[in-house]
């Protein structure tokens, strides 16, 4: 039994009884002028039951034969957790993202990315501060470049919006 | 239009300057992920799809083809030289491949890895051209009750050729499913599991989804693992050229690998990553000399030949009847989609400079990839040496510009976070995400499919069953489900008696 895939498991199965709750709250209609809470509501059951065989099949003991029946022989990137694997950079990332997106109204897009950039190459191993930001400030001038003054991708300017008028 | 004045007419468009640069910057960009590790073709389509919202339908279709074509081609290369493979579906190449890179006959691998590409992708092309039209013409007497038949079919048999857990594979169909029923309704336009958020309205879109899923959790999943000390082999150009032999010994096994690849290639899922295990179990049961394990080049001539083959097979239901069987072929669709062209059996007469173009510059782009792969090889390869810590932001830079650019939304962004981290969650567990995406997809036809079937009726259910199309395929996607459970439970009980 592993933990993290009976809590997913878990939490599918809950996601999938509010789904379902919610369904059953809209209009039905009958069989023969199927209403728009119809197809939810089947897909909801179809949610449950599946989440709840994923989680009964976490939690009963199985036999020892592995995923099940696999047809890949191929070794799977997701298998084993291989020696050195750095999980703290996946929440670093994460959180970069999530800053990123909160910003980049406020901030503008070439402040924002410049900076995400900047921490982005560090988190990748790059650990001296000067060039980091050099390659960060080339990397986002180009893409404003490319983006907002030849593509027109209408990416917030932030502060720059006040100071351009 | 009939087959040969539509490939004229197609070659007619592929061969415009700007549809043959789309091609190329296809081809190359293909071939550039393809041997970078980590990101897929999947990925790179899902990233540029927002891009291509400013071209023509038409060229992004062709840089999309040249994308998949290339990046099969491109992942054979760190395989055989490297014995890490580009992606998914060059793993089984490295078993061989490298070998055979360690006995001195790299560029013989890669000769024949290139031009078995060049081959099956020729014969999978000719395929789709031939078929891909008369399933169209057939599926135009496809009703509702076919369609939804077809998508819960390919749904069913996508759970269980994707090598997982079936249970798991189920789960993440109905969680695809359950998304895609996220917005307003649009018979009645009733908001359903919108929370009152008029964003929400839409519903959950495609790109961030997709993006989230292959671009964000990629790279989540790539930072993680240790940086490896890698070794290049370097392979001069009079070294491409395979002996009389390896000519002999690959000729066949690339012939049957384009038919394996093409065939599966039309059955839903990972289609290029089964196809070359297919064809390298068969080339190891037919195999006399003893060699493989140890530089048996049939080893890497029909997996090779294999997943270009698929690639192919895998636009014919796409193409004739507007359903992708593979998140691949879903991202493709999207291009379409954003452009508010439906894909379906009236494409080839509504839209056919779009049909036959893209078709015409397959043959192209195949050419192309043969032409500039072979000599450049060793440019390529050298790719792989480019650091992370430049390409990884880059990449997700691109996500970040990407997915705002389509709805000018910040909702798209976090719904990609949110879906990235799915996606790394979801890896680490162990579940397979084509099916997601492809429900999410598949999910809002399959309703209005259901709807529709259901008043046409007079909501009889036996509709499903009682057309002889649907009916049919509904028994055949019961087979595909039942059987291996039943083989599972009859097996034990035979050997036991036994």
């Amino acid at each position: 039994m592993k933990l993290g895939s009976v809590v997913f498991a878990g939490l599918i199965l809950a996601v999938g009884l509010v789904y379902e709750i919610m369904a059953l709250n809209m209009p039905r209609g009958r069989l023969s002028y199927p209403g728009p809470g119809l197809f939810p509501m089947i897909i909801g059951l179809f949610l449950i039951a599946t989440a709840l065989g994923c989680l009964l099949q976490e939690i009963l003991p199985r036999k020892k034969t592995g995923e099940g029946p696999s047809a890949s022989p191929l070794p799977s990137q997701d298998s084993a957790a291989p020696e050195g694997r750095n999980v703290i950079k996946t929440f670093q990332l994460m959180a970069l993202m999530i800053g990123y997106t909160l910003v980049l109204k406020t901030l503008g897009f070439l402040i924002s990315i410049c900076a995400f950039l900047v921490v982005a190459i560090r988190i990748f191993g790059y650990r001296r501060w000067v060039p980091a930001l050099a390659m960060a400030a080339v990397i986002a001038g180009i893409s404003y470049v490319s983006f907002v003054l030849w593509l027109k991708v209408p990416l917030p300017l932030g502060i720059f919006e006040e100071i351009l008028g | 239009m009939d087959l040969f004045s539509g490939l004229i007419h197609g070659f007619s468009v592929a061969l415009t300057p700007m549809n043959l640069l789309f091609g190329f910057l296809g081809a190359v960009i293909g071939t550039i992920i393809g041997i970078l590790p980590g990101l897929g073709p999947l990925g790179t389509m899902a990233l540029l799809l927002s891009l291509t919202y400013g071209f023509d339908p038409t060229a992004g279709m062709i840089l999309f083809a040249g994308i998949y074509f290339g990046a099969m081609y491109g992942g054979s290369t760190t395989s055989i030289l490297l014995n890490i493979p580009g992606e998914a579906a060059s793993v089984v190449t490295c078993i061989e491949g490298y070998q055979m890179a360690r006995r001195g006959r790299a560029g013989a691998a890669l000769a024949v890895a290139a031009i078995g590409s060049f081959v099956a992708g020729t014969i999978s092309l000719i395929g789709l051209s031939f078929l891909a039209p008369t399933l169209a013409n057939a599926a135009l007497k496809f009703g509702p009750p076919e369609y939804l038949a077809v998508a819960l079919v390919g749904l069913m048999i996508m759970s269980r050729l994707t090598g997982g857990n079936l249970l798991k594979s189920l789960m993440m169909i109905a969680l695809g499913l359950a998304l895609g029923t996220v917005g307003m309704e649009t018979v009645a336009g009733y908001m359903r599991y919108t929370f009152k958020q008029p964003l929400l309205a839409q519903g959950i879109d495609f790109l961030p989804v997709a993006m989230g899923l292959f671009g964000i959790s990629e790279v989540l999943v790539t930072a993680e693992e240790p940086a490896g000390n890698m070794q290049l082999q370097k392979v001069r150009f009079r070294e491409l050229w395979p002996t009389l032999v390896e000519w002999k010994r690959s000729f066949w096994p690339i012939i049957r690998g384009s038919f394996i690849g093409f065939f599966v290639g039309l059955v839903p899922g990972p289609s290029p990553v089964i196809a070359t295990m297919v064809s390298y179990s068969v080339e190891n049961k037919l195999d006399k000399s003893g060699e493989f394990g140890k530089g048996a080049i049939e080893g890497v001539a029909g997996p090779e030949a294999a997943n270009n083959a698929a690639v192919g097979g895998a636009y014919v239901p796409l193409m004739a009847l507007g359903i992708p069987f593979t998140p691949a072929m879903a991202v493709v669709m999207a291009v379409l989609l954003i452009h508010g062209i439906t894909p379906g059996p009236l494409l080839m007469s509504e839209n056919p400079d779009l049909f036959w173009g893209v078709i015409a510059s397959m043959y192209i782009g195949n050419f192309m990839l043969l032409v500039f792969n072979l000599p450049l090889v060793g440019v390529f390869a050298s790719i792989i040496r480019a650091p992370l810590y430049l390409l990884m932001p880059i990449v997700l830079l691109l996500c970040l510009v990407g997915v705002y650019s389509v709805n000018n939304s910040i909702l798209d962004i976090w719904l990609m976070t949110g879906f990235g981290l799915l996606g790394y969650l979801l890896r680490r567990l162990r579940y397979d995400l084509a099916p997601l995406v492809l429900a999410l997809i598949l999910g809002p036809m399959m309703e209005r499919s259901f709807r529709e079937a259901m008043m046409i009726s007079r909501g009889d259910l036996s509709v499903f069953v009682s057309r002889p199309i649907s009916g049919t395929i509904l028994l055949v996607g019961a087979i595909v489900l039942v059987a291996p459970l039943l083989i599972a439970w009859i097996k034990p009980l035979i050997s036991r008696k036994a």
